[in-house]
């Protein structure tokens, strides 16, 4: 076939490896990752939880203001089930869209059930006398992150 | 005998003028020039201010969401990877981050990041051999549909 601008694809030529042998690779990687985590090679662990309909990226020892109320009292402890990447130094855990409850396990305290300071919403058009004035206080809970943990559950 | 009306020497005078005048004049203390101390010229600093703050409110999102784009762009451009082919590719491998986190992650925990530009290189090859091959399902291993029931 004579060699046109649209006889081949505009993008480059791509070419996947061998599905055998990625398929060996896939599985050294995942061996190793398994025996670091088995051992607890790791060091401080991040996760980035959906919570409050927000993405929230967290690790321990961490403070989290979320706008709304919780219906929990001050002292309870919480566990975040919606997490959508967990990652250490030396691995991530990418979840499609989740990883698993047995997987990975963020648990929070919640601490402070306050009111926010007062925001002043204000309409007004000019020479029609019009003005209205409304002050907002939105309810606000503060949430101590305690501990992510993951457990040698891989594959 | 009872009055109907109130007799003539009863006023009814403004006590309290100072402080109505004070809780204007509180919210404009930190502008610039005589806005500051004059109350015909604090009131209407005072009711622009309010309103301003009002609808930036809204627009403050809208602007943080192009930030966190440009800000991905520029992370996944030194990847190799414009930003749609980027965006796409990672919603097409079901990873649903929004851009807040992806732009965070750019910022924080580049070794992630990079393992994401590396997912959604990986997926976009396999979309292009999808598309000259005709398969039923695409052949590529990250191009697989994982079923939650």
């Amino acid at each position: 076939v004579a060699r046109t601008s649209l006889s081949s694809p505009p993008w480059p030529e791509v070419k996947l490896p061998e599905p055998a042998e990625e398929a060996k690779h896939h599985a050294e990687v995942v061996q190793k990752v398994n025996e670091m985590i088995a051992t607890g090679q790791y060091g401080r662990l991040f996760a980035v939880v959906h919570f409050a309909s927000k993405q929230w990226k967290v690790t321990a020892e961490d403070l989290i203001m979320m706008d709304n109320v919780l219906e929990a009292e001050c002292g309870d402890r919480i566990r975040m089930e919606k997490v959508l990447l967990v990652g250490a130094d030396d691995f991530t855990l990418i979840g499609r869209p989740l990883l698993g409850k047995e997987l990975v396990r963020v648990e929070a305290t919640v601490i402070e059930k306050t009111v926010s300071w007062p925001k002043i919403n204000m309409r007004f058009q000019k020479r029609r006398n019009y003005q209205r004035t409304k002050i907002i206080t939105n309810p606000q809970t503060v949430l101590r992150i305690n501990t992510i943990d993951i457990f040698p559950a891989l594959l | 005998m009872v009055l109907l009306s109130a007799p003539r020497w009863l006023r009814s005078r403004l006590t309290d003028r100072f402080w109505r005048v004070q809780e204007v004049l509180k919210y404009a203390r930190h502008f610039r020039g005589r806005k500051n101390r004059c109350y015909k010229l604090a009131i209407r600093s005072v009711r622009r201010a309010f309103v301003k703050s009002t609808k930036a409110r809204r627009e403050k999102k809208r602007f943080l969401r192009t930030l966190w784009i440009t800000r991905i762009e520029a992370a996944s451009l030194e990847h190799g990877l414009k930003y749609p082919a980027f965006i796409s590719n990672l919603l097409k491998s079901q990873v649903e981050l929004n851009r807040k986190m992806i732009a965070d992650l750019a910022i924080y925990e580049p070794k992630t990041f990079k393992s994401l530009a590396a997912l959604a290189q990986r997926r976009r090859q396999e979309g292009f051999l999808a598309a000259l091959g005709d398969g039923k399902e695409p052949q590529g291993i990250f191009s697989r549909i994982v079923h939650h029931y």
